[in-house]
């Protein structure tokens, strides 16, 4: 482990600055990961920029929600997102998500623009002892070794899965994810840009390791995650489930996060996201043709839980997956039509 | 019956306020003027051999004092197959050198400068291929350790299958499973001119003492080893060459040093549950009689022997013992691995084989109709013993552990633990319910386990020259609360109340040689030196206070309040001290009988619920029956139960240590991914105890602490198979492995 230093800056703009002041500078807010990290040598930053003190105008530690829909800032604890009365009431999946990670500590200080940048729990990338793709080497070891916890969805060579369960939530309720940062684009040139905001919805910002195999999202070097938004509801339900081999401090193995929204009887939209199947949160690309437009009553959750898995391809101790996944999705829309 | 004032009480704990409050000292608590850090270097290859070790550029950075290769230790070996440092490494994880540093970053990044030329060797990291022809040898002489399997016989199983109308067999299997102390291995060595101190997390000082001595050429007078409290034992933490390694480093360096084990390590390089494969073959008449029980099982001692001849022994005891039956075998297969070292863990082998005994057991019962409670009652083994002759001479004490039949045991309770605990389970109005995904189901498993009767046994008591009462034993407390025991006996033996007596343990200088904290035996075997060695004092005492007072011993009694004469004289225990001096007294007992077999036994019931649709398993309720003799302190023992049954959840459910077949690491070394039950987990567990008095054991007391561990995998997977048909053979039972079994099933003609 080799030393770093640690700034506190008070202003988003100072934090950006931070970021780029050094070749290897990593943002730390709810510091629940990284020291983990940096003792396992996954990284070696040196210097670690805390996000914490950034309040005030700029501040990303707000939760508000009202007809428009609901703004969250990045710094929202998991705990208070999990705890939020109109959270809860009006976006369910993402409460639950928020409560089901790890434990209670964890969740007092983990926050959701951790939650969703941090790095995945694959033993292989996690040990210091294996170079594998996302190290920069040139093998996953999970092809020919222990992968129960891996990817049965398509990967470009790297099977980890994202660990995140407010990911698989945000995809679900079609969250957008706001980053402060520089802003490239055609105005700008490639090299040079504007600082400012930009948006992109939940399902551009987290990217397959065949997009890139170092990162699991769009997040650029010195960018940082401000806020997500969500739409609003209106009248549509949602539910995140999240299987686990022990009832606190587990990762999922399976989860799934679904929304929909039924009218005269009728489904109007409907939404379903997965975790712990693959390197992003995975959206099942035919369950929303298939729900919408369906009439409620004549839905079958088991034929539609055995549609979101198809096309996975599951490795020597994950095919188990395929069956949990199916389970999953279908007592989540048995939930969404009670 | 006697009336006993301490004995059956529940005294708080000797350590309760200490640990409670933050104030108990660990091993790792120790601080020392000039102390430095120590940091091993381990192996990354699972087997090699170490052509060279430069480790001068580790030694040229500030603040780091010593290093320690396997080129410059001294000769010694810690085991019989474990040098102090050897030039061949046999796992991921093998020590390969040492640092000493001011502290533990700069010895971390010394380890970093140490350049260590490897030869990779073959390796095998299974132990049915280990023993396979052609497999590579982790040691010289081949993986199978001794050359031969152990076999053991009774009887002759080939007529016993011969009778049987119905033959039963499967094939199961037990992963490596680690007991995540919370306090890591660690030890603190201290030199002082040639005299030596350690302060080691410990489960016996004196046998560290005496394992030093051997391993390093220093005589055993002038080592100290120092145990404080134990951050939780589970049977390990008896190994020495982290303790060793302290030594020479601190010799080296001239200073004190402290080497202590990270989390990672302490899952790698510690000891755990040997993996086992077992299988099973059981004999069955119609009408439900035992005819034969045939169990083969293949145990992975990992790259170190450990105490794996023991284990490999104990995992043969159900089948051999725990149902009268005239013929049994059993074939015990240890084999050597590039794996981590198993060793000794709570029951030792036993969980193991009451995993496959107790799950055939059920299959037999349902083979010939009968309810597994019953079943159990009638081929249970009764007080009597097996049938057959007793081979042990007459006046020879009897193992705990016999193969032969013909010889009774001191006491068996286990009528009593499986009527008692089916009756408070509610057994025959439990039923297996189905409500939507979710299955429920009942099961039970009985078990026997040797213990009680350990090693000679030494202990003193002394009156001291302020009127102390004082206990002294060698034995370590390693979080089970035998010092509350002792100390409990003490009292009740001397005749005065639990707070009036001190204690001192688990430090060589101060008290005599005892045994290492294994095998459940320092209650039961400690605690007979202690009891007759307070009995002894409570003589001198008297006899001593008859000579100062002038007055028959006779008209004298010894009670809380000191001594007290018929006519109204009286002496509190300091003023006896200041007029004879202080008093000691040692007893020394060999524990155990020529007549009877010591063991435990118990009986546990589980309901559980599966859910289907997750793979899930959780444990709704359970209850424990424990024949451990008497009592001494029920708090204390129901503790013990609950520890031990939570514990083995872990075992039964989530966790096992995960070895990637292609490189030898281990994947999982953390309390994340080890995947320990969290509180959430544990279900409410209900303690009985048979309370039957051991004519043998110290006021009647049995052994206690390993039992509680052998019955919930097996009564768990049984419940598991009640709920839902599927026949869980591997542990642990985690999710994909109960959806694995539901495809399968389903897959199948019901």
């Amino acid at each position: 482990m080799r030393p770093f230093q640690i700034l506190r800056p008070a202003t988003l703009e100072e934090a950006r600055a931070a970021l780029g002041g050094s070749a290897v500078s990593m943002i730390v807010a709810g510091g629940t990961d990284i020291m983990g990290e940096i003792q396992e040598g996954t990284v070696s930053p040196d210097t670690l920029v805390s996000i914490d003190g950034v309040r005030g105008p700029d501040g990303m530690d707000g939760i508000e929600v009202s007809d428009d829909g609901a703004s969250i800032g990045s710094l929202a604890t998991l705990a208070e997102i999990a705890s939020h009365p109109a959270i809860s009431r009006l976006y369910p999946a993402l409460a639950e998500a928020a409560a089901s990670v790890a434990t209670p500590q964890i969740r007092n200080v983990g926050t959701l623009g951790g939650n969703l940048s941090q790095r995945p729990r694959c033993w292989y990338y996690r040990s210091p002892k294996f170079s594998c793709l996302k190290r920069g080497g040139d093998t996953c070891y999970a092809v020919d070794g222990l992968n129960k916890y891996h990817a049965i969805f398509g990967s470009g060579g790297c099977h980890i899965v994202h660990p995140s369960d407010t990911a698989v939530a945000l995809l679900a309720l079609d969250a957008t994810i706001e980053v402060y940062g520089e802003v490239y684009g055609e105005a700008f040139g490639e090299i040079h840009g504007e600082v400012g905001t930009r948006a992109m919805p939940a399902s551009s910002f987290f990217v397959t390791p065949d997009v890139d195999m170092t990162r699991e999202t769009a997040l650029r070097d010195g960018e940082i995650i401000t806020r997500a938004t969500l739409p609003p509801p209106d009248g549509a339900k949602s539910v995140y489930l999240k299987a686990k081999e022990r009832q606190a401090y587990d990762f999922a193995l399976v989860s799934v996060a679904g929304m929909m929204r039924v009218q005269n009887g009728v489904v109007t939209d409907a939404r379903f996201a997965l975790g712990g199947v693959a390197p992003v949160p995975y959206a099942p690309p035919a369950l929303g043709d298939a729900l919408v437009g369906a009439r409620a009553s004549a839905i079958d959750p088991t034929e539609i839980g055995g549609m979101a898995t198809l096309g996975a391809r599951p490795m020597s101790d994950n095919g188990y997956k395929v069956r949990l996944a199916s389970n999953l999705v279908a007592r989540a829309i048995e939930a969404l039509l009670a | 019956m006697t009336t006993h004032t301490t004995i059956g009480v529940s005294v708080p704990r000797r350590d309760l306020r200490d640990k409670l409050t933050g104030a108990a000292k660990y091993a790792a608590d120790v601080q020392l003027p000039g102390m430095l850090t120590g940091a091993v270097l381990r192996s990354p290859h699972p087997h090699a051999r170490i052509l060279s070790v430069d480790a001068s550029a580790a030694l040229e950075m500030p603040g780091v004092h010593a290093a320690l290769t396997p080129f410059d230790v001294p000769d010694g070996s810690i085991a019989p197959d474990m040098p102090i440092l050897d030039t061949e490494v046999r796992y991921v994880g093998d020590e390969v050198a040492a640092i000493a540093a001011d502290n533990e970053h700069t010895a971390r990044h010394a380890l970093s400068l140490i350049r260590v030329e490897y030869e990779p060797l073959p390796f095998v990291t299974d132990a049915q291929a280990a023993i396979a022809p052609g497999a590579p040898p982790v040691h010289p002489g081949g993986n199978l350790v001794g050359g031969e399997p152990l076999v053991l016989e009774r009887g002759s199983v080939e007529e016993g299958f011969a009778e049987a109308d119905i033959i039963v067999e499967d094939t199961f299997s037990t992963p490596a499973h680690h007991g995540a102390a919370l306090e890591p291995r660690v030890a603190v060595a201290s030199w002082c001119g040639d005299d030596l101190t350690v302060w080691k997390s410990s489960r016996g000082v004196h046998q560290d003492r005496l394992l030093l001595s051997l391993a390093l050429g220093v005589p055993r007078e002038r080592i100290r080893v120092i145990g404080l409290n134990m951050g939780a034992g589970y049977g390990n933490k008896d190994e020495t060459r982290l303790s060793a390694l302290a030594v020479i480093l601190a010799q080296r360096a001239g200073r004190p040093i402290k080497l202590e084990s990270s989390r990672e390590e302490e899952f790698v390089a510690g000891r755990h549950r040997h993996a086992t494969v077992t299988t099973l073959r059981m004999g069955v008449r119609r009408d439900g009689e035992i005819t034969a029980v045939h169990a083969t099982t293949v145990m992975d001692t990992g790259a170190y022997l450990s105490s794996g001849p023991g284990v490999i022994r104990r995992a043969g005891q159900g089948a051999l013992y725990l149902y009268r039956c005239a013929n049994v075998r059993y074939d015990g297969y240890l084999a050597y691995t590039n794996t981590p070292s198993g060793g000794s863990y709570r029951a030792l082998g036993a969980p193991q084989g009451h995993f496959a005994l107790e799950q055939i057991v059920d299959r037999a019962a349902q083979a010939v109709g009968m309810d597994p409670v019953e079943f159990r009652l009638k081929n249970h083994v009764g007080p009597e013993g097996q049938p057959g002759e007793r081979t042990t001479p007459a006046n020879q004490i009897v193992d705990t552990q016999p193969l032969e039949g013909g010889i009774p045991f001191s006491s068996n309770g286990l009528l009593e633990c499986i009527e008692r605990g089916a009756e408070a389970f509610g057994w025959r109005d439990t039923t297996s319910v189905t409500h939507g995904s979710i299955r429920r189901g009942r099961g039970m498993a009985i078990f026997i386990y040797r213990g009680g009767p350990g090693g000679r046994s030494i202990a003193r008591m002394r009156l001291e020259a302020d009127g102390t009462l004082r206990v002294v034993s060698g034995v370590m407390d390693v979080g089970e609360g035998s010092i509350t025991a002792l100390t409990q006996i003490a009292a009740e033996s001397l005749g005065v109340t639990y707070d009036q007596v001190r204690g001192t343990f688990g430090d060589t200088a101060h008290t005599p040689d005892s045994p290492i904290t294994a095998g459940s035996t320092v209650t039961f075997s400690a605690g007979l030196a202690v009891k007759q060695a307070a009995s002894d004092l409570r003589e001198r005492m008297i006899s001593a206070a008859s000579d100062a007072l002038y007055l028959p011993s006779s008209d004298l009694t010894l009670d809380e309040s000191g001594i007290s004469a018929a006519s109204g004289a009286r002496l509190s225990f300091a003023e006896l001290a200041d007029l004879v001096g202080d008093i000691e007294v040692e007893a020394s007992v060999t524990p155990g009988s020529a007549d009877y077999i010591v063991n435990s036994f118990g009986a546990h019931f589980a309901e559980v619920e599966v859910d289907t649709d997750t793979g899930n398993v959780r444990v709704l309720r359970y209850v424990a029956a424990h024949d451990s003799g008497r009592i001494l302190n029920p708090r204390l023992a129901a503790n013990q139960v609950e520890g031990g049954v939570s514990q083995m959840l872990g075992f039964t459910l989530s966790e096992e240590m995960l070895t990637d077949p292609q490189s030898g690491v281990t994947l999982n070394a953390s309390f994340l991914e080890h995947k320990s039950p969290t509180i959430l987990e544990y279900p409410p567990v209900e303690v009985i105890f048979a309370d039957v008095v051991d004519p043998i054991g110290p006021y009647g007391a049995k052994a206690l602490g390993e039992p509680p561990s052998i019955g919930p995998a097996p009564a768990i997977a049984n419940a598991i198979r009640d709920a839902t048909g599927v026949e869980a053979r591997d542990l642990p039972l985690t999710p994909d492995r109960i959806l694995n079994l539901l495809v399968e099933r389903e897959g199948k003609p019901q």
